[in-house]
């Protein structure tokens, strides 16, 4: 079983047209989105509702910058900071170009940050590069 | 605080010996008195110890046998009095009027008028001195006084000034001693006498308005005017009858006459009266606030002795004359106060009204000039001067606030520029009165006064007493009037002027002190702003750009999957929606690129301009694909500025020139763009000129205003794409760096934007080096809808050019 793609994002319209998007790239990855910060710590934790489930990182964690609750900043700081994550790839997939969020997100450990596309088709080819790079290119670092 | 006095010529080493010399004639101890009456120096037992020599004519007893015995023993009657009266007087020096006797000789000589005698008796360093005076009779004489002085004081009422004070003065006292000349004199604050009023009879020539310098009266002579307020020097040809014994026996000091009114009078003084004409004198001095403020002096060309009680009552005018001196000048110096007070009111509520200090200031210049009654005025402030009225040129302006720097006083003035500060004198500035406000940043007010040309006229040469010195002293011996031009000072500075200024600096600091608290409050709220200004394009960013996304998005996916489903109006439809969403994205990401550009701080470096020119142009004749452009790349130096602000200007640039000549492809009549730099010339000298000219459709120079503005656009949409943000940006980032642009055009000749680099400019934080990562950041915020275009390696010579997210380490250098 290939290892799932995190998508942290709270926004619908982004979810299903991220979630169109890598449909399109037909990946076998399977994906799980995830509405908030704290719920993504969770699912990643295994703890809370996510308590059983399999022992497994995902491939890369799709990140939003903007999040209810816990932001991706705060999320990405978590996960560097915990030795069992702090290897996964994460990207940040957001609509800030704000230089300051960019420069944050480099020093917090981010792998790649891109920003949305308002055109679509550009968006698919960012996600359907980042698809292709992270979950299928990418050697993941191994677990554990 | 500092006046500055002048003399016409150098002192001379003779000068200063004659003074000095003149100053130590010990003239209170003259070992003698004026024998027009007649001195006894008698114990507190009332012994007599020590008498004038002419005495022995007065009692007819041989001095020897008066000499060790009781005073009531000489004088009889007469001594009574004066031995009750000294046993009741117990102040220093005042002196006491006891009546008045018979002349004891009077029974001896019937026949010969002989004049009563006033006794006078005093107490001086623990001896009474008991001195007779001729009087006029044997009465009271306060009661025959009174007559004398009743016209004075009745007719004090009716003047005004101190000029009819003294003339009044000098009036009574000429009528009431029968003098042939009564002046009445003031000093200046260097002891120079000026007569301001005169009485005279025939034959005497006038000194009205003339000076006498100070060194006339020696200081120690000026001392004795103060204690004793009148002198009477009875015969200049007088022989002196002095003390015997000379020394007093019990101190065997000589004794000391400063109370005493029959005082022998130095001889250099005598020989100054003979010089002057004048055989006998009376001075009674006119002491205002402690101060010797003036003298009224009588003249006479031969003997005279005024009895003691016309002496008494020129005394008594003498004193009425001070306290009114002192009452009117404290009028006048309250009334001119009250005016520099009215008028520093009103300037400074005029301050208060105004945004600048110094525009309320200078907007009625009268104001300012008349608060201390100057002829010019310079305000330097903030490195600004403003000038009004008579003030010397900006440079020379400069120069003065050099020199008052070095001066410790806040407060600097004098009435001779020239001479204080060592330069050549200019009449339109003579005097001078400065504040300082702040020595730190160099804020004065100065104020000038224009030349006043006195011509001052002396009662003889001032310098003459010097010239004719044989002996050690000896007066001068010439009064004729001599006449001095006085140049190259102003009016002095009066004290009540003196001290306004100090008020007015205190109110201008208080003011300065609430402008800068006022900035500083500004500062605070602008800060409060900006950082609401950032949250707002943050919100902006991040959560207007998403809908926008979302439609395209969605719309494009109905499009793709459901378009056979549409009509063709529906396709239409779905054409629009996804045009007008992407267009608004497209604003809004040009507006927040707008917005970083103006915060962003500065990071200038050093850059090879053509490198960065040649690349871009490489890149844009990339993406035009095939279309011929002839590129005309000039001279390019390196300049200092943002590198990545820089690459945005001459992007923005030449993809406008590429953009608007883009109808020119035809083979035979290319698309020109120039892209060069020149030296700048005057306004511009110290800056390099660089411009992007290009032979497109131009514009119509009527517009050109509108270029530079914000989503100004000069075509429509659909003739050339654009949001109209680009020349903002350009003009946005070059002002960053202190430099200007401008635009030149010809509609379809084509355009030159035109835009300047200072070659040297302060950035806004310490220069470090910006790592490649920050700089890619940096370049992708700011350019929105742009494909990935790394920052040319050479402008990062030492950092890693490759924007690999792992260069995130980087940016932590920062």
């Amino acid at each position: 079983m290939l290892r799932p793609i995190l998508l942290v994002e709270d926004n619908i319209n982004d979810i299903e047209l991220t979630l169109i998007a890598l449909e399109k790239t037909r990946l076998a990855n399977p994906v799980v989105s995830i509405r908030d910060g704290a719920e993504a710590l969770d699912y990643l934790r295994r703890e809370g509702q996510y308590a059983d489930r399999k022992d497994e990182n995902p491939a890369v964690i799709l990140l939003d910058k903007k999040l209810p609750k816990i932001d991706g900043h705060e999320v990405l700081k978590h996960v560097r900071a915990d030795d069992k994550l702090k290897r996964i790839p994460v990207v940040m997939l957001t609509s800030s170009r704000e230089e300051k969020d960019l420069l944050r997100s480099y020093d917090l450990g981010v792998n790649a940050y891109v920003v949305k596309p308002v055109e679509f088709d550009d968006f698919m080819a960012a996600i359907n590069d980042l698809g292709m790079f992270w979950a299928v290119l990418n050697e993941p670092p191994p677990y554990r | 605080m500092s006046n500055v006095s002048r003399v016409n010529e150098e002192p001379t080493a003779d000068m200063d010996r004659a003074m000095v010399d003149c100053a130590r004639e010990p003239i209170h101890i003259p070992g003698g008195i004026q024998p027009h009456g007649f001195l006894f120096c008698v114990t507190d037992e009332g012994i007599v110890i020590q008498v004038s020599a002419n005495v022995a004519s007065l009692v007819h007893t041989p001095l020897d046998d008066v000499l060790g015995e009781p005073l009531s023993g000489v004088l009889g009657e007469a001594a009574s009095l004066a031995i009750t009266a000294l046993a009741s007087l117990d102040t220093e020096g005042v002196p006491l009027y006891v009546g008045s006797i018979d002349d004891p000789r009077r029974a001896a000589k019937p026949g010969v008028h002989l004049s009563p005698l006033a006794i006078v008796v005093h107490r001086y360093q623990g001896i009474a001195f008991v001195e007779l005076e001729p009087a006029r009779g044997t009465a009271d004489v306060f009661s025959s006084m009174y007559p004398l002085v009743r016209t004075f004081i009745n007719r004090l009422q009716e003047v005004q000034s101190v000029a009819d004070l003294a003339a009044l003065a000098a009036q009574e006292v000429q009528r009431i001693t029968g003098y042939g000349r009564t002046l009445v004199y003031d000093f200046d604050d260097e002891g120079n006498g000026h007569v301001i009023a005169e009485a005279l009879d025939e034959g005497y020539p006038s000194y009205m308005d003339q000076r006498f310098p100070g060194s006339d009266i020696p200081p120690q002579a000026r001392a004795l005017y103060v204690r004793n307020r009148i002198r009477l020097i009875a015969d200049a040809d007088y022989a002196p009858a002095p003390l015997v014994p000379a020394l007093n026996p019990v101190t065997q000091a000589p004794t000391d006459l400063t109370y005493a009114s029959l005082r022998s009078v130095s001889p250099v003084h005598v020989q100054y009266m003979k010089n002057m004409g004048t055989g006998s004198s009376m001075s009674m001095s006119i002491v205002v606030r402690g101060k010797l403020w003036g003298l009224i002096s009588c003249h006479h060309a031969s003997a005279r002795v005024p009895p003691f009680e016309v002496r008494t009552a020129c005394e008594h005018i003498a004193q009425v004359l001070s306290l009114q001196v002192e009452a009117k000048e404290d009028y006048a110096e309250a009334e001119h106060r009250l005016e520099l007070r009215r008028r520093q009111s009103r300037l400074l509520a005029t301050m208060a009204n105004t945004d600048h200090f110094i525009d309320a200031l200078t907007n009625d210049p009268r104001e300012l000039l008349a608060l201390t009654n100057s002829t010019g005025a310079a305000i330097v402030f903030d490195g600004r001067i403003v000038s009004i009225g008579n003030a010397p040129d900006e440079a020379t302006i400069e120069q003065l606030v050099a020199w008052l720097d070095t001066q410790s006083d806040d407060i600097w003035s004098t009435d001779d520029l020239a001479h204080a500060w060592g330069r050549a004198a200019n009449p339109e500035y003579a005097g001078m009165l400065a504040l300082s406000i702040s020595k730190l940043f160099r804020n004065y007010v100065i104020w000038f006064r224009a030349e006043v040309v006195r011509t001052l006229k002396w009662a003889g040469d001032p310098r003459a007493k010097l010239s004719s010195l044989s002996a050690s002293l000896s007066p001068r011996e010439s009064f004729e009037t001599w006449t001095e031009t006085v140049r190259g000072r102003s009016s002095p500075w009066r004290q009540a002027e003196l001290e306004i200024a100090v008020e007015f600096r205190t109110a201008l600091l208080g003011i300065v002190l609430g402008r800068a608290e006022e900035l500083a409050q500004l500062a605070l709220e602008l800060g409060r702003a900006n950082q609401e200004l950032e949250g707002f394009s943050y919100t902006v960013s991040h959560d207007l750009r998403a809908p926008l996304r979302h439609i395209v998005g969605f719309a494009d996916l109905l499009r793709e999957m459901d378009s056979a489903k549409l009509s063709d109006r529906g396709r239409h439809f779905v054409e629009r929606i996804i045009g007008a969403a992407r267009f608004g994205g497209k604003l809004v990401d040009d507006l927040l690129a707008f917005s970083q550009m103006g915060r962003a701080a500065l990071r200038p470096q050093s850059i090879d301009l053509r490198a960065l020119v040649q690349t871009l142009a490489a890149d844009e004749q990339r993406n035009t694909g095939d279309r011929a452009i002839e590129w005309h790349i000039g001279d390019l130096p390196e300049v200092t500025a943002d590198p990545v602000l820089l690459h945005v200007v001459l992007r923005n640039l030449i993809e406008n020139a590429v953009k608007f000549s883009r109808l020119r492809d035809h083979p035979q009549a290319p698309a020109i763009i120039e892209i060069s730099s020149k030296a700048g010339e005057g306004e511009f000298a110290g800056q390099r000129v660089v411009f992007v000219r290009d032979n497109g459709v131009g514009f119509d120079m009527r517009y050109v205003d509108k270029l530079f503005g914000v989503f100004q656009r000069l075509h429509r949409a659909e003739e050339f794409e654009g949001t109209g943000i680009g020349l903002a940006s350009v003009r946005r980032i070059v002002e960053r760096h202190g430099g200007k642009t401008w635009a030149e055009g010809k509609l379809n000749e084509g355009a030159t934007i035109y835009f300047t680099l200072p070659l040297t400019f302060s950035p806004d934080m310490p220069v470090r080096d910006e790592s490649a990562t920050a700089a890619v950041a940096r370049l992708a915020a700011l350019s929105p809808g742009q494909p990935f275009r790394p920052v040319p390696k050479e402008l990062n010579p030492e950092s890693n050019a490759d924007p690999a997210p792992d260069g995130a380490n980087d940016a932590r250098r920062e």
